[in-house]
């Protein structure tokens, strides 16, 4: 520890700390202007300057290490008049539109000039500031009010790592430039910008920021949950904020910053709609309940079914499975989760005793190797990029990518495993492999906690590496090198996603990946874990809570739910469809109702030209969601429900730590809140009284056995139990040698970073940067079917065809076509199989 | 020798307006007369003041444009006062020069510049000194233009640079200060591509650089040098640990064809500036890999061959051709090189062992090798060279020192060091006599040879004599003297005298060329071009200078480039702003050792990792571990950014 005197106050730093964060354990203010924490000093403003006994010149607090025993003053007339000049220098030709300026009232030049007593100008230059920028989407720029403090260069490159954002031209002509392709447009640069330089397109010139209501919350984009301050005025979303003092250290992406705007959407559902002779219209709340219960009880139990959404907290989740199992005697109950995370909870189960990640989201930052497999972190979780970011570019950790595309961490990967659509689980073996065969695995670990350690030794033993080079296409000495950075390093993150968990063979390749898991060292230690990423909000939250036929809330086994049955006083119905099984029944007439809360199955689920036409034969379909769609108009009842910001609740993030959503706003018009619809029809369904959600909480603690020492009611976050196995407790899982398809092409479907689920779409934000559908090929396939970019491709598959815009980019290898989920214009979805994302498929122009 | 009408240069104030005189060489401060052919130096101005040469300057002008420049040509807008003082400055001072000024613009003149003492870097902070110099002893010619007697009278040309004593001082002139920069900002691709803008083979120089930058280090005056060899690996590890692929790429094709003799630093930096421009390059070497002495003259502990073996790839990919076993003057004669390519370029180094002038050595003994350069290079090709038990290496440089470490490595059970003076005079960087310690070679100081001891035709030990320092001699380290009757034997198997190379130009033998050289052997070249006597024909690095380092070969590799693109497209060889104010303020100096720097220090310097000393003189594998980038931040925050701008104003 370092002794030093800052202002007469004596304090104690660690080494290697500055006089800034000093003065700040001292408990003396030093002023700044271009200091972030988050991001590594810049010394541009020199407003921090202090005195050092005993040294000539004073030096920036902000960046100059503490010395043993030196004495600073922070304050003096020579520091002041230094402050005060610099400040008068920043002034020159500084633009006086205060009044206009978005950031007036949350103006830190502002706040500084007051500070200092700037009040007059004795230097005078010409203004030679550059043009404002509006061409940017979402973004302006207004260079004259640039104090140049890098805050948003460095964000952009330190934190997001995207560096869009770089320093042009020289002097005072310097204006802060970006290089749009690299934008990931996430606003953080307006969020860290002192002035009014940095501006939000969707805010600009609605509010004073004074006027504004913040409401801590927490955003349901992703499943990473970032900790979000929703501003709200009027009734009216303006802006998402965010403080560095969260989990997210005040980051925000598109999706949290931009994507806001389909609360206020003119497509909102404002009332309840029940049809009337084919007609809707418009009803009361009651007269919508009614015709509910009567449609859900007019048909047997087994004809009735649910599907339920990670856009619904826990509370609503859980609500909507004891709806069906206790009030309808229906255990015909699932969720988008089956096509991908369902799979990826039951195998890790099976494997590990693990029900989602094995550590905090934050402990991939300290990690020292990282891997990412079959998974565009970027885009499916950007708060996990960000951790990525940290630990590669400041922590030295290896980065290791496994995918079928280029993803953005490519840039910073020390080795880049493109492996063969399908090769997946092959890849992983390999590398665990080599793990072992190098003696890098902590074998003290595996003896002590893998119960058949026998059997993953001579599994490995038969694993031959030369195939596995050939049958991923991946050389092998790249797999050696990559499986070195695992091997050798002390803790690992091993991250994967989407195309592992919704791919072909994703139970294979789980199990593949708990393998290295256990081998690589990923599950134990402080730093680093296992983490399967969703990119849905709240999928963790409805996994926990049963909403599925085989589970019941906290995992537990449905065929072992007698505490279950004697809580709720019922008997528990038998059977039950996945969905799956409910569209085929759906099709054979088995089911003849349906429920769906928060879920668009027409755009959002593979086969959904299936889901279509199948919707069109049920009898009395229900339909509880937040926006007017082509699914809402084939309901039978609309019953309109809340965006996050509209209601309370508790969520789930990807990392296990529960958070709490605190309503900003009353939802539109008579539009209720989701819990406050499934606890009214709970009752009316039951003939009892409607679950208040304190009820609910209280139940789910009690009977889910997860989320015991948690707690659903402080304001901070909190985590489930952490992940301690037992000896003895960890299974390695074989895997079945794979074999990959050779067909021409195959395509992808999945998540854009620039979307979030299907009601971005309804965003005037993430619209602008990403508004319609497109099919992405390789230049090499563009040339072999005759197409150029924009050119209509039709694409064909087993199960439906449909077409779209070509794009051209080396972002995919020849032989694999990538389209976006989200649009309902193409609505790619349409020709995906169940239990995949990636499908044989042939190409042509349109 | 030019007169001089004012200086205040190096804070020395002469005035000799009212009469009174005084030489540039009188006063120490190193400008020219003139500025290439384009006119007289008629005054310099700078980070260190003015310099008025010709009694019709306008300083005020002179000031206003050196302030232009400083604000719109340099300052990197880093810092507020910088960004913004210097544009007060300039257009307060266009305002007077254009008869608008005010009296109270002389405040703020004063007021602005003063608050520069501020900045984050010293560009526009040193750019206050001549400006705060003018306002004091020109502030009659300022009251002049206010009270509108006076009008602009600006120079024929104004000229400038912007430099740092790092930058300076490397042979090369990489801009240091902005690769450092960009490390902290964990911009490690960017600070290669700054690297890369002078010095195309970072991977050696940022290993085996002597690094004279380092010298020139303004941090050392507060507390140790910034490691900016080390840094300059570390952006190059970034590369090639993350599988990227260079950015650069070549222009379109001009057409023009270039030989370049010798597969060296100078001739791949040479052959990598020219490829850029688009001119068609083939090398030739006489080895049959790229590296020339760095490939077989540096040991693969300190700079591992596939790494050399990479930067000629990226070189190549460039579209240079590189054909190796082709040696000038055996396999093909100059004469036939300048009929077949639009230009020649000399990069053949200096790889002949000088004699020791011991008696035998002439002689052909068994156990007697030609040349520490020779051993090291018999090794690195595998040419069947058995090393025995005890090893004798004569000499005190780098090479010596690679041979003794080499030898353990090929088997000698001793390996032992005779140098004639003491270790704190050898020339071979400390920390490499260190780790020789640690491998247990064993050093004989104040020793030097005076016989080869021989049986059998076969060397059994060399006969040395003791010696004393005595007075410095002109290189400044104490003059070696014998002490005498003090002969003894030291027994061995082998003697390598290493004690330095001199360029083999026999190629140059076989016709009458009109190539200068100089008495200690090696090409002669114009100033600056690195142009030889002969048209077309450049040459650079070892074969130029006489052995020296791998910077200074890369320095020269890229200066002849830059000629020799002028010479191709223009058909004149020739120096532009940026080469001739590059030695203008070279021979000016811009390091000042004296200098008080006034801020907190104590900040010690950061070391790479190392493998430990015995263990690795089992083998070849490299010693020096990469900086992790995290430590690497740390050590580029060290960094004061020492950036200058100096202008010459060129008169008639």
């Amino acid at each position: 520890m370092i002794k030093l005197t800052i202002d007469g106050k004596a304090v104690e730093v660690a080494a290697g700390a500055t006089i800034l964060e000093a003065a700040e354990k001292a408990g003396v203010r030093i002023p700044t202007l271009c200091f972030l924490k988050k991001v590594s000093p810049t010394g541009a403003c020199r407003l921090c300057v202090v005195e050092i006994d005993g040294v000539e010149k004073p030096m920036t607090a902000c960046n100059t290490p503490v010395a043993d025993g030196i004495v600073v003053t922070t304050q003096s007339e020579q520091l002041a008049k230094i402050r005060r000049q610099t400040i008068e220098l920043l002034l020159v030709n500084h633009p006086l539109d205060c009044p206009v300026c978005d950031a007036g009232g949350e103006c830190e030049l502002q706040n500084v000039c007051y500070d200092h007593n700037v009040v007059s100008q004795p230097f005078a230059a010409e203004d030679v500031s550059a043009a404002t920028i509006d061409h940017w989407p979402l973004i302006q720029q207004v260079p004259n009010r640039c104090v140049l403090c890098e805050k948003c260069v460095k964000v952009c490159y330190e934190t997001v790592g995207s560096g869009a954002l770089f320093i042009n031209d020289k002097g005072d002509k310097a204006f802060i430039d970006k290089d749009l392709d690299k934008c990931e447009f996430c606003g953080n640069c307006v969020a860290v910008c002192p002035t009014g330089t940095m501006i939000s397109k969707t805010f600009k010139f609605k509010a004073r920021p004074w006027e504004l209501k913040k409401t801590p919350s927490v955003c349901t984009a992703c499943s990473a949950q970032c900790q979000i301050d929703i501003n709200s005025s009027k009734g009216q979303i303006l802006r998402i904020t965010s403080d560095d003092t969260t989990v997210n250290n005040g980051n925000l992406c598109l999706g949290g910053f931009f994507s806001y705007g389909y609360s206020n959407s003119p497509q909102r559902l404002t009332a309840p709609l029940l049809k009337v002779q084919g007609r809707q219209q418009p009803v009361s709340w009651d007269a919508a309940f009614a015709a509910t219960v009567t449609g859900l009880k007019q048909v047997a139990p087994a004809a009735v079914a649910g599907l339920a959404s990670p856009r619904l907290t826990n509370e609503e989740n859980y609500l909507f499975q004891k709806l069906f199992r206790v009030t309808l005697g229906s255990n015909n109950i699932d969720s988008e989760a089956r096509f991908g995370a369902l799979r990826t909870y039951r195998t890790l189960r099976a494997a590990l005793n693990l029900q989602g990640a094995s550590n905090r989201l934050d402990r991939i930052g300290v990690a020292q190797a990282i891997l990412v497999f079959g998974c565009d972190v970027t885009a499916e979780a950007p708060a996990v990029d960000w951790q990525i970011q940290q630990a590669t570019r400041k922590g030295d950790a290896k980065l290791v990518v496994a995918n079928m595309r280029a993803v953005k961490l490519d840039r910073q990967a020390n080795a880049t495993l493109p492996y063969r659509p399908g090769s997946g689980a092959t890849l992983a073996m390999a590398l665990t492999k080599v793990i072992l065969d190098r003696g890098l695995a902590d074998q003290d670990y595996l003896n002590r906690f893998v119960v058949n350690l026998d059997e993953l030794q001579a599994d490995l033993a038969q694993v031959d590496l030369d195939q596995a080079a050939a049958v991923t296409g991946i050389a092998r000495e790249l797999i050696e090198e990559a499986a070195g950075y695992l091997g050798g390093a002390d803790s690992v993150a091993l991250i994967f996603g989407a195309d592992v968990s919704k791919g072909s063979e994703a139970e294979a390749t789980i199990a593949a990946l708990a393998n290295l898991a256990l081998v690589s060292g990923a599950l134990h230690g402080d730093c680093g874990g296992l983490f399967p990423l969703d990119e849905k909000g709240n999928m963790q939250g409805l996994l926990d809570m049963g909403v599925c036929p085989e589970l019941l809330p906290g995992g537990h086994d449905y065929a072992a739910g007698a505490p279950f049955a004697k809580a709720w006083n019922v008997t528990l119905p038998a059977g039950g469809c996945n969905a799956g099984e409910i569209l085929a029944g759906i099709e054979s007439g088995e089911i003849r109702t349906l429920y769906l809360a928060a879920t668009n199955p027409l755009v959002s689920f593979p086969e959904s030209a299936r889901w279509r036409k199948a919707l069109e034969k049920i009898e009395f379909l229900v339909v509880q969601d937040i926006l007017a769609t082509e699914l809402t108009l084939m309901a039978d009842v609309v019953l309109p429900g809340a965006t996050p910001f509209e209601k309370s609740g508790t969520v789930t993030a990807a990392d296990q730590r529960i958070n709490v959503l605190r309503k900003a706003l009353d939802p539109v018009g008579e539009a209720r809140e989701d819990g406050a619809i499934l606890a009214e029809l709970y009752a009316r369904l039951s003939g009892g009284v409607r679950p208040e959600m304190s009820t609910v909480q209280l139940e789910i603690k009690q009977l889910s056995g997860i989320y015991n020492d948690t707690c659903f009611v402080t304001d901070a976050a909190c985590w489930k139990a952490s992940f301690s196995p037992a000896d003895k407790s960890l299974r390695y899982t074989p895997v079945a040698s794979q074999t990959v398809p050779t067909d021409d092409f195959q395509l992808l479907s999945g998540k854009i970073l620039f979307h979030f689920g299907t009601t971005s779409t309804c965003a005037p934000g993430p619209n602008e940067v990403a508004p319609s559908g497109y099919i992405e090929m390789n230049a090499v396939d563009a040339d072999r079917i005759g197409v150029k970019a924009g050119d209509t491709v039709k694409v064909v598959t087993t199960v439906g065809e449909t077409a779209g815009p070509a794009r051209v980019s080396s972002k995919v290898p020849a032989g694999l076509i990538f389209s976006p989920y989200h649009f309902a214009d193409v609505n790619i979805q349409q020709v995906i199989p169940a239990d995949t994302n990636l499908v044989t498929v042939q190409v042509t122009k349109g | 020798m030019a007169e001089v009408v004012f200086s205040s240069w190096g804070r020395n104030i002469v005035d000799n307006r009212a009469g009174g005189d005084a030489d540039l060489a009188s006063l120490k401060v190193r400008l020219p007369e003139s500025y290439l052919t384009e006119g007289k130096v008629g005054a310099f101005i700078g980070w260190d003041g003015l310099v008025v040469m010709d009694k019709t300057t306008d300083v005020v002008t002179l000031v206003a444009a050196y302030m232009q420049r400083v604000q719109e040509d340099y300052c990197c807008a880093k810092c507020s006062p910088g960004r913004k003082g210097t544009r007060v400055l300039q257009d307060t001072l266009k305002r007077i020069i254009s008869g608008q000024g005010k009296e109270q613009d002389l405040d703020a003149l004063e007021a602005a510049a003063t608050l520069l003492e501020h900045c984050k870097c010293t560009l526009c902070m040193t750019s206050a000194v001549p400006v705060l110099d003018s306002l004091k002893y020109f502030r009659d010619d300022y009251r002049a233009y206010l009270r509108g007697e006076r009008s602009s009278t600006p120079a024929k040309a104004y000229r400038g640079k912007l430099t740092a004593p790092c930058i300076d001082k490397c042979p090369a002139h990489i801009d240091i200060p902005s690769y450092i920069e960009e490390i902290k900002e964990y911009r490690h691709v960017e600070a290669l591509g700054s690297i890369r803008r002078n010095m195309p083979i970072p991977a050696v120089c940022g290993r085996v650089c002597p690094h004279p930058c380092e010298t020139a280090c303004r941090r050392a005056l507060v507390d140790e040098p910034v490691s900016i060899m080390v840094l300059k690996r570390v952006a190059s590890d970034h590369e090639w640990m993350h599988h990227h692929q260079p950015p650069m790429a070549p222009k379109n094709p001009t057409g023009k064809k270039v030989m370049v003799v010798g597969a060296g630093p100078a001739g791949l930096t040479c052959a990598y500036y020219l490829a850029l421009e688009g001119h068609k390059v083939k090398i030739i070497d006489m080895l049959n890999e790229p590296g020339g002495t760095v490939a077989v003259g540096i040991p693969d502990y300190r700079m591992p061959r596939p790494l050399l073996q990479r930067e000629a790839d990226i070189i190549s990919a460039l579209g240079v051709e590189i054909e190796y076993g082709v040696k000038l003057g055996r396999d093909v004669s100059l004469r036939e090189l300048k009929e077949q390519y639009d230009a020649v370029f000399l990069g053949t180094g200096a790889f002949k062992s000088k004699p020791m002038g011991v008696e035998g050595e002439d002689q052909g003994y068994e156990g007697f090798s030609e040349g520490g350069i020779h051993y090291l290079r018999a090794v690195a090709l595998d040419e069947g060279m058995v090393t025995p038990k005890r090893v004798i290496v004569v000499g005190g440089g780098n090479t010596a020192i690679d041979c003794v470490r080499v030898a353990l490595r090929e088997g000698a059970k001793e390996s032992i060091l005779v140098y004639r003076r003491t270790r704190k005079e050898m020339p071979a960087e400390s920390y490499e006599v260190d780790d020789a310690e640690e491998e247990n070679v064993q050093f004989e100081f104040l020793r030097n040879p005076t016989k080869l001891v021989v049986e059998n035709n076969k060397v059994v030990g060399v006969e040395v004599i003791k010696m004393e320092l005595g007075e410095p001699d002109d290189s400044g380290r104490r003059r070696p003297q014998e002490v005498p009757g003090s002969e003894y034997v030291i027994p061995c198997d082998m003697v390598i005298p290493a004690i330095g190379q001199d360029p083999d130009l026999s190629y140059l033998e076989d016709g009458d060329y009109g190539i200068n050289q100089t008495r200690w052997n090696s090409i002669v070249t114009k100033g600056g071009t690195m142009m030889t006597d002969n048209e077309g024909v450049f040459a650079g690095g070892d074969c130029e200078y006489g052995a020296m380092t791998v910077v200074l070969a890369v320095g020269h590799g890229r200066r002849a480039a830059r000629a020799m693109h002028r010479y191709l497209t223009e058909g004149k060889a020739y120096l532009d702003e940026e080469d001739a104010m590059e030695d203008v303020i070279n021979n000016l100096g811009v390091f000042d050792k004296n200098e008080q720097i006034g801020i907190l220090g104590g900040l010690h310097r950061e070391h790479q990792p190392k493998v430990a000393g015995a263990e690795r003189a089992q083998n070849y594998g490299e010693i020096e571990l990469s900086m992790p980038e995290s430590q690497a931040v740390r050590e580029a925050e060290r960094c004061l950014r020492c950036y200058r701008v100096g202008m010459v104003a060129v008169n008639d």
